[in-house]
């Protein structure tokens, strides 16, 4: 029997059926022990990443480049941009033009500026005061020390300032003393009450005057009288791109000079004009695609031209986005 | 070989005691290098999901982990919750999960806790990237040391598209999502959490 094996008189055959066994044992063993995961096991964020790779009615201008450690917060008032980083406070001309820079200590996460030109500084739990010049006027009390400070909205006779650590709105007189608390839930007054997941939460007043306050982790908008009562909220929980996603969105809002909403998201950055007063979409501004695998952006203003600028982290710059066709053609600035 | 057959007991009892002092003096005060083990940096970690099917155990001895002081502690949590999700519950249809490792604890109103059961957690990563997608970027995975039985030669490690996988020192083995190597042990189910710091996320 063996002399026959051995013997064979089809050694080709024999020689196939090696070659088909080893190949059978790569393909089936050799190539890797451990079967990839099944869509089960996998999470498809490009279903939602496609949502707003759209055409839009915007193109990104050059950026203005910053030179400044941990830009942090900017705000826009009679043309010139305020940014506030680490221990400096850069004030950007119009047009991007020329740069004045004051040093402060600390690094805010927030910045205002007042109808007389005074720059409000939010610091973690209390509010420093800058005349326009830089020099330094006053420090108010700490608010506690819960509180963090995330946005700040300067009036002719009081300040408004966000505090996402107590999930309130403070209006306070122009000393520092809390004149009222704001978005505290209170089922008699029809107050749901803010929440804030995360260190975000915006206000902003628009060229009316009125209050509106992002309420993130309700993934709307809230507005408010002065006392505290609140006047209408709209809230679009949703994955479409027309409301928000995600745990606590919108991050950062701010009106053009038209009272148009702009709004700005995390997670899956996008920027977008809503109508405040209904809480209807309009269009998208920026989308995800040009934000990559960024959890969120730092600030979000709108200059006098129009422009809608956002302070990103990852670039140290100010990005801006006009219409299209609306381009200035400058280059971009350092400040 | 003629001088070794020379040698007397005594003479050869010596030696003996010399090497075994020469020796003991050699571990009390030489080589102190430390043993090393598998871990995997979370800042690295693109959530591809092989650390599920690629550990040598099943279930994987890699697992999710929550930093709590990151965690927003949300009613429309995006780890727990299936996208899209009609109900906020505990319901199974809602949750992400597929082993329904996720816990999901009332603490006041609106906010939820949310903690790992590890016995169920396959490390398949899916409420990580729905956390950092649409959260706070809270979840993150880690290897746990007392579960990994440090093979030589990973087969995660092998498998990670990320390179997110290495060696680290056996007295640092846990790397938080802040990119510090941190000494104590993520917070399990039932521990105290871990000193509460504000942060914003990257």
């Amino acid at each position: 029997m063996k002399e026959q094996v051995l013997n064979t008189k089809h050694p080709w055959l024999v020689g196939v059926v090696v070659v088909g066994i080893g190949a059978a044992y790569f393909v089936l063993l050799g190539s890797g022990q451990h079967p990839e995961p099944g869509l089960n096991l996998n999470y498809d964020v490009k279903v939602y990443e496609e949502l707003d790779r759209i055409e839009t009615r915007y193109e990104e201008a050059p950026p203005i480049r910053l030179v400044m450690e941990n830009p942090r917060a900017m705000a826009v008032h009679d043309g010139d941009l305020y940014v506030a980083g680490k221990n400096a406070v850069a004030v950007i001309g119009e047009n991007h033009a020329g740069a004045r820079r004051f040093q402060i200590t600390g690094t805010p996460n927030c910045v205002a500026v007042a109808p007389d030109g005074a720059i409000l500084l939010g610091m973690t739990e209390h509010i420093e005061i800058l005349d326009r010049d830089g020099n330094p006027q006053a420090t108010w009390a700490s608010f506690g020390a819960h509180s963090f400070v995330t946005s700040i909205a300067a009036q002719k006779d009081s300040v408004f300032v966000a505090d996402a650590g107590n999930r309130l709105v403070l209006r306070c007189d122009w000393q520092g003393n809390v004149l009222a608390r704001i978005g505290k839930k209170d089922a008699a007054r029809d107050i749901p009450g803010i929440e804030a997941p995360s260190p975000y939460l915006d206000l902003a007043v628009n060229p009316d005057g009125d209050l509106w306050v992002a309420n993130p982790g309700k993934l709307g908008l809230e507005r408010y009288r002065e006392n505290g009562d609140i006047v209408t909220s709209w809230y679009h929980p949703t994955l479409e791109l027309s409301g928000f996603s995600g745990c606590c969105n919108p991050t950062q809002i701010a009106f053009t000079q038209r009272g148009e909403l702009i709004t700005c998201e995390k997670g899956l950055v996008r920027v977008k004009r809503y109508d405040v007063t209904s809480g209807e979409f309009i269009e998208l501004i920026a989308g995800s695609k040009l934000f990559p695998r960024q959890q969120s952006v730092r600030d979000l203003a709108v200059d006098a031209a129009g422009r809608i600028l956002v302070l990103d982290p990852k670039t140290e710059s100010v990005r801006v986005f006009t219409e299209k066709g609306a381009g200035d053609g400058k280059t971009a600035q350092q400040t | 070989m003629s001088e070794l057959t020379k040698l007397d007991r005594r003479d050869f009892m010596r030696g003996a005691a010399a090497v075994t002092f020469a020796g003991a003096a050699y571990a009390a005060v030489g080589d102190k290098t430390e043993g090393t083990v598998w871990q995997l940096d979370p800042n690295k970690c693109t959530q591809c999901g092989r650390c599920s099917t690629h550990c040598v155990l099943n279930p994987s001895a890699v697992k999710c982990m929550n930093q709590f002081n990151i965690c927003g502690y949300c009613d429309l949590c995006f780890g727990y919750l299936q996208p899209g999700s009609r109900g906020r519950d505990t319901g199974a249809e809602n949750q992400l999960c597929p082993t329904a490792a996720i816990k999901r604890t009332y603490i006041e109103d609106p906010y939820y806790e949310y903690v790992i059961d590890e016995e169920r957690c396959i490390g398949c990563a899916k409420c990580v990237k729905a956390c950092l997608v649409f959260g706070n970027a809270s979840f993150y995975l880690q290897i746990r040391q007392d579960i990994c039985i440090n093979c030589n030669e990973c087969s995660i490690a092998k498998a990670c598209p990320s390179d997110s996988f290495s060696r680290v020192p056996a007295s640092t083995p846990y790397i938080y999502l802040t990119g510090g190597v941190e000494t104590t042990i993520p917070v399990r189910k039932g521990e105290e959490p871990q000193e509460k710091t504000v942060q914003h996320p990257a």
